[in-house]
């Protein structure tokens, strides 16, 4: 039980080091420096960065300022996916800190929603808790809950407190124990490279023998070519949250305990870098990298 | 750091990220379900290092840098961009401002200056009424103390007032109680005194009912034989009568014919036998209050006959018993005639019997003895009866008047013994007083007080010598004329009683440690002999033993009844005589005769013995 509490400490707690510079397009009065940040896991883009606005306004002129966007490496930034979703999915294989570049012209309405205000991320948010309890609790308890208590919920996320936000967020964890967990388990399978954006169907965590799903049997009902067959060198990484559990992993202790604040479980996959066909020195590198990051602590 | 903990597990592990990909599980249902967790966790730790811990200073120094230079950026631009309008009047400007903004600070200085002062001065009196209220309060402080003592004092004396009035009140009722008993007790005073006087006065008219009746008897006696005297004739008889027991011995004619006309009349008061005196005496019979006077005669009592005992015999048995007296009898005495004897005792009276037939009758009683009698004397002619008695007094009777003739005091304790001395008209009595008082019988006062060592317990008086036996187990002898002590004889312990045998040579002592002496007193060695017996013990101090009139034996009363006869001679018991006293014996007399002994008890019992 102390494992799993602090599972969900370092899972809320967890930050990506980012460094933001401007694009060189934009009009400035002197050079901008970049701006390094730790931004949490959890949380939206637009939430938490005012600071870097505030930065890179001080070099602008107010005229040339329209609404703030992100990209990396030419693909822009959706905010409303959470920033760890963001990060792995697009640059969990690179070297740190996070290259994000910011705009503030030509805002590609195509790609990205608009974020006027906080306001427009709350309604995301809590639109996101209510669509996970009705898979969960057949809404349920997130109906039962108070304004008051929804609003603890967003100031939980917004103002970074674990404890204010988990104070809600167990009922929304809590499952009648004849079931054996949720209804369905609410997920997202995002995939590098793809069409879709996300993958997310109807999945019961026990199956009807009474056995717990894992990850494994997730993925091979949902997205069976991630995991590979018996004697098949592994070709897809499914991480969440920046890690990589293993596929007899609980499906049920998964929507629990890694679950991100809107209480949906963001999957990332990708394709990994060795069997893309990147071979002799690159794939070394990958190695490498890999193996630094891993090996890199002091 | 948790993560630098964590850290060496990864490093171990083969978890982590590993380039493969998940490890599959090689047997599925051997892990346990911990093994996904805890790699799960060491997954997050890793993460967190790498991604998190190793650009958290850094950034946050880079930020805190940035903040710098941009504070510092600011500053230059904003001071870069203000000189460029117009600099000099704003320069001005702000001299302009400066000084106002001295002269300003130099007001309010000044004004602050000011109110401090004030501030000051207020201060000051704020203090000094502060000091003065201090001290008002300090005297009302004062104050109530001592309206608070005076009070404790007024509540103490009010209590003290409130004991002192329930003091008072208990005084008050034990007062009354006193004063009602008080007059209880004079009413119940003033009954007893009623009643004393009215029983003394009817003592008093029985008394004097009693002597008028005498008197009278006497009187009309008298009367009557004057009558018969008056008419008889009177035929001169020279002869003298024959002497009759109760008469005195036959002296001149002068006396016959009184006698032989007052034979009858001796009951009183013998008037003197001369012819002249005849009518001073008949005058003198009615003056029945005088005393002292005509108690003897000149005549009578110089000689007398004395009885001689030829032998006495050894009592064998008790003839008669009775209850002679009221109360414990102390003394017993036969008269120089075998007939009559006297006891006397602590009812206050000597009763005379007669021995006739074996039995004792009971012939007179003389009273007068205002306490016990100690002891009794006949006088040789047996007409008189000297006693001593615990009132401190001696008296003598004349046989035929039961009020005493004479009344001896002067004892200042109980006489003890009275003896009729060698010497006419003269009575020895000793006392408690340790005093021997000689008496003058006509004079009836006494002559020679002499002084002894210790308690005087009997006297007997022989020709030249009066002895006397102490409480100090002396015997002392003292010459009769001279009074003055000759002899002293140790006795075996404290005397109770002294006896003469008729010869007057051998003296018996009886002792309080069950012991009798006899000595010869004619001898010059004065050798004793002691006579003991087993169970006889000396009942009092006052216990009488006596010497048979023969002097062959001794007779003493035991303290437990029996009556102890012994051979004077031979120094052994006689006889023993129990069984007829019930407590102890204090007195025994041996008869003239011999025949008859009689012992009497402190139980009222007078026993007459004798050998047939």
């Amino acid at each position: 039980m102390a494992d799993d509490k602090d599972v969900l400490r370092d899972v809320w707690f967890g930050r990506i080091p980012t460094c933001f510079t401007l694009n060189q397009d934009e009009v400035t009065e002197r050079e901008a420096e970049p701006y390094y940040l730790l931004l949490p896991r959890v949380s939206y883009l637009t939430l938490v960065t005012d600071k870097v606005k505030k930065h890179f306004l001080k070099v602008m002129k107010a005229e040339d300022v329209e609404e703030m966007w992100f990209e990396y490496e030419g693909t822009p930034l959706k905010w409303h996916y959470p920033i760890g979703v963001l990060f792995d999915l697009h640059a969990s294989n690179t070297v740190l800190p996070w290259s994000i570049t910011v705009h503030f012209k030509n805002f590609p309405d195509r790609d990205l929603l608009h974020c006027p205000s906080n306001s427009v991320i709350e309604a995301h948010f809590m639109s996101s808790i209510k669509e996970a309890d009705a898979l969960k609790h057949k809404s349920q308890v997130v109906n039962d809950m108070q304004k008051k208590d929804h609003k603890q919920l967003w100031m939980g996320l917004q103002n970074d407190k674990f404890d204010q936000f988990w104070a809600m967020n167990r009922k929304l964890m809590e499952y009648p124990t004849e079931e054996g967990g949720f209804r369905y388990i609410p997920f997202r399978i995002y995939q590098a490279m793809s069409d879709r954006p996300f993958i997310q169907k109807l999945f019961r965590p026990i199956s009807p023998e009474g056995n717990a799903h894992t990850l494994g049997n997730l993925l091979k009902e949902m997205y069976p070519t991630a995991i590979p067959n018996d004697g098949e060198p592994k070709r897809y990484q499914v991480v969440i949250h920046g890690i990589e559990p293993l596929l007899e992993t609980p499906l049920q202790w998964l929507s629990e305990h890694l679950s991100h604040p809107d209480n949906f479980l963001h999957i990332s996959s990708w394709i990994t870098q060795e069997t893309v066909g990147l071979n002799g020195g690159n794939s070394e590198l990958t190695d490498s990298l890999m193996r630094g990051r891993s090996e890199s602590c002091p | 750091m948790a993560a630098v903990t964590s850290r060496r597990i990864t490093t171990d592990s083969a978890g982590g990220s590993d380039p493969r990909g998940p490890v599959l599980p090689p047997g599925g249902s051997g892990r346990s379900a911990e093994t996904w967790k805890r790699h799960i966790v060491r997954q997050l730790k890793h993460r967190d290092l790498s991604q998190h811990a190793m650009f958290q200073d850094l950034i946050r120094f880079y930020t805190q840098l940035l903040e710098k230079t941009s504070l510092a950026k600011g500053i230059l631009s904003c001071s870069l961009r203000r000189p460029s309008p117009d600099s000099s009047s704003s320069i001005s400007a702000l001299l302009h401002q400066n000084s106002q903004l001295k002269k300003t600070t130099g007001e309010l200085a000044y004004q602050v200056v000011e109110l401090q002062q004030q501030i000051k001065i207020k201060e000051c009196v704020l203090e000094e009424q502060h000091a003065r209220l201090a001290e008002e309060e300090c005297r009302l402080a004062g104050a109530f103390d001592s309206h608070r003592e005076l009070q404790e004092r007024v509540e103490r004396v009010q209590g003290k007032n409130g004991v002192l009035k329930t003091e008072y009140d208990a005084l008050l009722e034990r007062q009354r109680g006193a004063e009602t008993r008080l007059r209880e007790e004079k009413v119940r005073g003033g009954h007893l005194v009623e009643d004393m006087i009215h029983l003394k006065q009817q003592a008093a008219a029985r008394m004097n009912s009693r002597n008028e009746r005498r008197s009278r008897a006497r009187e009309a006696n008298l009367q009557k034989e004057l009558q018969t005297a008056a008419r008889s004739k009177v035929t001169i008889d020279s002869s003298s009568s024959a002497p009759t027991s109760r008469s005195t011995s036959p002296k001149n004619e002068n006396q016959d014919q009184e006698s032989t006309e007052q034979r009858h009349t001796r009951l009183f008061r013998s008037a003197s036998a001369t012819s002249p005196r005849i009518l001073s005496s008949i005058r003198e019979l009615f003056d029945r209050k005088r005393r002292g006077h005509s108690v003897c005669s000149l005549e009578e009592d110089l000689t007398c006959p004395v009885g001689i005992c030829l032998s006495a015999r050894v009592p064998a048995r008790a003839l008669h018993v009775l209850d002679a007296h009221e109360q414990g009898i102390n003394a017993v005495r036969f008269s120089s005639s075998s007939d009559l004897l006297a006891t006397g005792g602590t009812d206050r009276v000597i009763k005379l019997w007669e021995v006739r037939a074996g039995s004792l009758t009971h012939r007179a009683t003389l009273d007068g003895s205002t306490e016990g009698i100690t002891c009794i004397e006949f006088d040789p002619t047996g007409l008189r009866i000297l006693a001593a008695s615990y009132d401190k007094s001696a008296l003598l009777w004349r046989l035929d008047d039961s009020v005493p003739k004479l009344t001896l005091t002067g004892h200042i304790r109980k006489v003890t013994a009275a003896r009729f001395s060698s010497l006419p008209h003269q009575v020895v009595t000793g006392s408690a007083d340790r005093t021997i008082r000689l008496w003058d019988l006509q004079r009836a006062a006494c002559v020679q007080v002499v002084e002894v060592a210790s308690y005087c317990s009997d006297l007997v008086c022989s020709e030249n010598c009066i002895i006397s036996g102490h409480f100090d187990s002396k015997i002392r002898v003292w010459d009769t004329r001279a009074v003055s002590c000759v002899q002293e004889l140790p006795a075996q312990g404290k005397v109770t009683s002294l006896d003469l045998s008729a010869d007057h040579r051998q003296l018996l002592s009886c002792c309080r440690d069950d012991c009798l002496q006899l000595v010869d007193l004619r001898r010059r060695s004065n050798d004793r002999m002691c006579f003991r017996a087993e169970g006889f013990k000396c009942g009092s101090d006052s216990t009488k033993a006596v010497i048979s009139p023969d002097g062959c034996f001794l007779a003493a009363g035991s303290a437990d009844g029996t009556v102890y006869v012994w051979n004077a001679s031979t120094n052994n018991l006689e006889t023993r005589l129990p069984d007829k006293h019930s407590s102890s014996i204090s007195a025994v007399s041996w008869s003239l005769s011999g025949e008859y002994v009689v012992s009497v008890d402190k139980s009222r019992r007078a026993v007459l013995w004798s050998d047939i």
